[in-house]
Formats: structure tokens, sequence, C-alpha cells
């Protein structure tokens, strides 16, 4: 049986090449919607875990695009005193405060993607927050240690490693795992360190000249709350300290996942719609199929076919081109998908997670089950109609060749 | 004069309609092994209908078929299937060759259909051989002869080895020489063990093969009765009786 579909098939290789390349195209951007979809939706909950915040504090006058800051991660060249971080941890209500402060970008020309790679100064409590993605589970940096993003110095950002930032040696720690933000592309040091370095740079002397000294600067904090529900409470407090600007990330989260939710749909629904599609074009191609060659299937039946046999005979050719389409599809798609992975870690836009060697076998194999699937359901009606058809039509059509 | 051989098909008091109109009317007939069965009349008569009774193609509207004794109606759909496949070898009106298989490969339909290809690829080949098709065995149906598609639906209805040969027209729209290479070929069957039902409103050929029925406004009447059975012969023997002829 299987030797009568390859030979149909084959025979009518034109027509099998069309349908094939039809397929291919719907499951190529099927895969590729697939994997942005998920990239997204990891991005979105990698960007929350990441943040562990509830609240985003920066200097009132801080120009800030709060998805970008929490979400994509963007770092804020901006300052304020560091006094708050203090001031921030006596709050009732607040349970962790971590201050973060940025020096300037670098180009790191052996590795950067395009974008520039930001020093971030930390504290100890962030390097040990960080220490869960440790390969050492080391929960301290020591002066000129750094921990760079995972999309920074590829190859030879091995532990141990020796590195020049603006003239200092610094040694690699680790690498942080892949985050989908702006932190893929970030150093972090200890807070002192960086200030060290950013007080010595020259292009941010003007900086220090209206801000003050660095070493009693901080560019942003990030608040943790007890109780969610002392989140606005926590806020207003701290918008009376100064003239600070106060970011809930609830607020920030849910925006940014309407948003991302809405975007999510179109893709899910671009997916959801090209498989129907898929099945739609099938369904029409087996129908044509069923009726023009009712001469060679009743053929089959006076020759002595069950219809479970003539049922499995279209099914069979069904499948194998609806199989052989997503197989060619798979390559297309992920092709698609680079593409579009290229403009996003570009632009920056969006929390994003490249899917894991894992992820893309599972989604190849998925998309061949679907289409495997969806080749079966087109043929199902079809291949019905063509076990009914009575084997005496063989007596009254006239030659079929 | 030999025993009568063993019944291979019966049909008793079958009827066939369409609507209102009734193309075959209580008719009653025997099949028997090593024996010949020619069904005349003219175009329109019935005689294709009572071939796909026979053949179990169609359900007769009353009466019932027996093959090798079995009543078919009690026969599920599987198993008529597989009758179909081996029990008879139909040679159709037309040839009906698939015309995307290559002649070897529509040779072996029934093979593929019984998951026998493999195993009957040889005799598949020995069949082309000795209908002088052996040359043409790669060729598609659109690239042969009139006389060489039926030779090639003829090789397909014998592959399988079946016990019960059934021809429509069997020499339709063939010029003398090739009706007559043919006829000889199917006429020389019977000797091999197979029984021939023949269905044809070339009288001529009815004449030659005798056992002559008659098939008139739904009935069939007998023209002749075979007397005796030849005895059973190799295939090989019959088989070599058509030639090869230019396309």
């Amino acid at each position: 049986m299987l030797r009568l579909i390859v030979n149909s098939l084959l025979r009518r290789r034109w027509q099998s090449l069309a349908t094939i390349l039809g397929v291919a195209l719907g499951a190529g951007l099927l895969l590729a919607v697939f994997l942005l979809y998920h990239g997204f939706e990891q991005g979105l909950e990698r960007g929350r875990q990441r943040l562990g915040a509830d609240l985003l504090v920066v200097p009132g006058n801080a120009t800030v695009d709060p998805d970008r800051a929490l979400f994509a991660g963007s770092p804020l060249s901006v300052y304020m005193d560091k006094k708050y971080a203090d001031q921030a941890r006596k709050i009732p209500g607040v349970r962790r405060v971590e201050a973060q402060f940025f020096t300037q970008s670098l180009k790191l020309e052996c590795c950067s993607l395009g974008t520039e790679s930001r020093l971030i100064g930390i504290e100890d409590q962030v390097a040990r927050r960080l220490a869960g993605t440790s390969p050492d589970g080391r929960e301290k940096l020591e002066p000129d240690e750094v921990i760079v993003g995972s999309e920074l110095l590829g190859g030879i950002g091995k532990p141990g490693a020796l590195i020049e930032l603006l003239g200092d040696i610094f040694r690699l720690a680790y690498r942080l795992e892949p985050t989908g933000t702006a932190l893929d592309h970030s150093i972090l040091m200890p807070m002192e360190s960086a200030r060290n370095l950013a007080a010595k740079s020259e292009a941010l002397k003007p900086v220090w000249q209206e801000a003050g000294d660095p070493h009693e600067l901080i560019s942003a904090l990030l608040i943790e709350v007890d109780n969610p529900s002392r989140i606005k409470d926590v806020g207003r407090t701290l918008e009376d300290l100064g003239p600070l600007k106060v970011i809930r990330a609830a607020d920030t989260f849910q925006r940014l996942k309407r948003l991302m939710t809405a975007f999510v749909f179109l893709l899910a629904a671009a997916g959801a719609l090209t498989a129907l599609g898929g099945i739609a074009y099938l369904l029409g191609h087996f129908s044509s199929v069923a009726w023009d060659r009712k001469g060679e299937w009743a053929l089959y039946r006076a020759l002595g076919a069950s219809k479970p046999r003539m049922a499995q005979l279209v099914v069979g050719e069904a499948v194998a081109l609806a199989l052989g389409g997503a197989l060619m599809g798979l390559p297309l798609g992920y092709g698609l998908y680079r593409l579009a992975f290229a403009q996003l870690t570009a632009q920056n836009a969006f929390p994003f997670i490249a899917p894991g060697g894992s992820l893309l076998v599972a989604a190849a194999a998925g998309t061949l089950g679907l289409y495997s699937l969806i080749g079966l359901l087109s043929a199902a009606v079809p291949a019905f109609r063509v076990a009914q058809l009575e084997p005496a039509l063989t007596m009254a059509q006239g030659d079929i060749d | 004069m030999s025993a009568p051989s063993q019944i291979l098909l019966e049909a008793a008091n079958i009827s066939r309609t369409y609507g209102a109109e009734t193309i075959l009317a209580d008719v009653s007939l025997t099949v028997r092994a090593g024996e010949v069965l020619t069904v005349v009349g003219p175009s329109g008569s019935g005689k294709t209908t009572l071939l796909a009774l026979l053949a179990l193609l169609l359900e007769p509207t009353s009466g019932c078929i027996l093959v090798a004794g079995r009543d078919a109606a009690s026969l599920s759909d599987a198993e008529r299937s597989r009758l179909r496949n081996t029990f008879y070898g139909v040679i159709f009106q037309t040839a009906q060759l698939i015309g995307t298989l290559s002649v070897l490969d529509n040779v072996l339909l029934p093979a593929f259909l019984a998951g026998q290809s493999r195993q009957k690829r040889a005799d598949a080949r020995e069949l082309l051989d000795r209908l002088g098709l052996s040359a043409r065995a790669d060729f598609l149906p659109h690239q042969l002869s009139l006389g060489q598609k039926r030779r090639t639906a003829l090789a397909r209805a014998l592959l399988l080895r079946p016990a019960v040969i059934l021809a429509d027209e069997p020499t339709n729209d063939l010029d003398a020489r090739r009706a007559a290479q043919v006829a000889d070929f199917l006429l020389d069957l019977p000797s091999a063990g197979y029984a021939l039902v023949l269905v044809t409103h070339d009288e001529p050929l009815a004449e030659r093969a005798g056992n002559c029925w008659r098939i008139r406004e739904g009935k069939v009447t007998p023209l002749a009765r075979v007397l005796a059975v030849p005895p059973a012969r190799d295939d090989e023997f019959l088989l070599h009786a058509v030639g090869s002829e230019p396309s």
C-alpha cells in the first residue's frame, strides 16, 4: 500500500510539489509564530521574576519609560542621593531595598550585538540574590570581579577571564542566564568599583560637577514590599521622601501584559488561522482528488480493496503530503523566526527569551505532529466518500488512463 | 463424459432493478471450474449488470449468489473485497489501467492490494513476457496500443491465479486479428482449470466458446450447453497463445 501511495505522489510530482509547498508555507509560518509567542511569554515571565521588586524609584527629573526600565532592564543615566536607600529601608512594610548605580555605556567591539554594554554597580545583596544563577553559588563579588550578561564576551567569557574596563582590569566571576532584556548586555560589578570607574571617567565629569560626588549617588532603587496590599502606601511614603518618581511594577506589569497579550493574541490568532487555512487547503485538495480520481478509486474497490483499505490509501496520501510539507516548512519557519528575533534583539523593545535547543526540537516535532493530524483531518471526509464508492462504477466508466 | 466439476459460482433467481426499470429478472445459472459460460445479447440488455452481480460488484435486488457455496449476502465488506481480490479476475469492458502506474505496476495492482507485491513481482513479469509485453513493462498506459492495454488488463486479472475469470466484451474495439488473439487466449483458460464467464455481443465468439446463454429483456435462456470439460492443463501451455504486436 505504501508503494501505491508513494507511486501516486511521485507520478503526480508537480501537483504533489505544489501541495507540499502550500503546506510548507503554512507550517513554516506556524512554527515561527509559535517560537515568537513562546519567546514573548517566557520573556515576560522572566522579566517579572528577574525584577523581584514591587516598586522602582528613580530621581524625579528622570525621563523614564517604565516598561523599558522595569522589563527591558534599560539603565537610567540619572542620579540621586544615596540617603534615599537608607530612608526607604526604614519605611514600614518594606522588605528589601536594592540600590543600583549606572555608569557610562561601553562598546565591546569583539562581542557587541549592536547594543551598547552597560556598566551597573550593584550591592552585595544583589550578588546574593543572583547566587542561584552562579555556577559556584557565590554570594559576594570581590572589588575586581564582574558578572556579565549572557550576550557578552561569547566563547572567551569563562569564569576567571580577565577583562579590561575603562583602563582597569577585572576578573569575570560568571555569566548570567539569558533574560531577554538589556541585562543580557550589561556588566555588573560591586557598587564602589562602579563608582570608582565613574569618578575617573572624563566623559562623566560634567555630570559629577552638577550632581556631586558619585560615591554619594545612586541611580535607582528596587523595592520589595512584604505585603502587596501595602504597595500603594509604601509608594506614597517614598514620594514624600523627596523629588522621587515611583513606578509600581504591578501597574506596569499589568499594562505591559495587556499590551503583550494583545500582541500574543494576534500571533496566536495568526497561528490558529494558519492551521485552519492548512486544513481548508488540504480539505479542498483532497475533496477535489476524491472526485477527480473517482475512476481510479472505484477500480481499487473492484480489484479487492476493502473500505478501510480505501480510506487508508486516501489518508496515507494526505498525511504523506502534509508531513512532507511540514518537513520542508521547518527550516523556512526557523529562518523566519531568526529574522524576527534579530529585529527584536536590535530594538530591545520587548523582553524576549530565545527558545533553547530542546524547545526547538519539541516545536519541530509538534509541527510535524500537528500537520500529520491536519492531513488526517482534511482527508477524513474525502476518505469516507471514497470508501463508499460503488465498485460497480468501474463497469460503467470509460478508460481511466 | 467426465464427472461434473466443482461449482464455483451459482446465481439463484437473481433480479436487479434500477427504480422502476428491471434490468435482470429471475436469472439462475451455475459456473463450474474449468467451464466456460458465455452470455450473449445486444447492447443494453443487462450483460454487464449480470457480470457485476456475479463479480460481487453489485448486489442483487432479490435472489442470491453463492460463491463456493456461501451466500454472498452474508459476507462482510472485507470478505467480499477479499473474494474480488483473489477469487475473481475481472476483465472490464475497457482496460481500466491506472495512468500513473507503469504496465508492470498495473499488473501488480491486485497484489499491492493483497500485500503480496514483492512475492508476485516475478509472476507479473512472467505473465507480461508470455503476453509479449515484457518490453513494455515500464511504459505508462498512454504509451500502449489498445491491444496491449487489453493484454495488460488480462495479465492483471490472472496475476493472483483466481478461480473465476469474468470478461466483459473482451474483443470490443479490437480489429479482427487482435480480437482473435485475445479470444484464443481466453478460450484456452478453462483448459487450465479456470472458470470463464464471457459476456459479449460478438455471436461468432460466443459460438466458439460454447455453453452459450442469451440475455434478452432481463431474461437469460440457454442456447447451447457444454458437453465435456477438458482436463486441466498448465498455464504455460495456453499463455503463449497470444504473441506480441506492434504498438
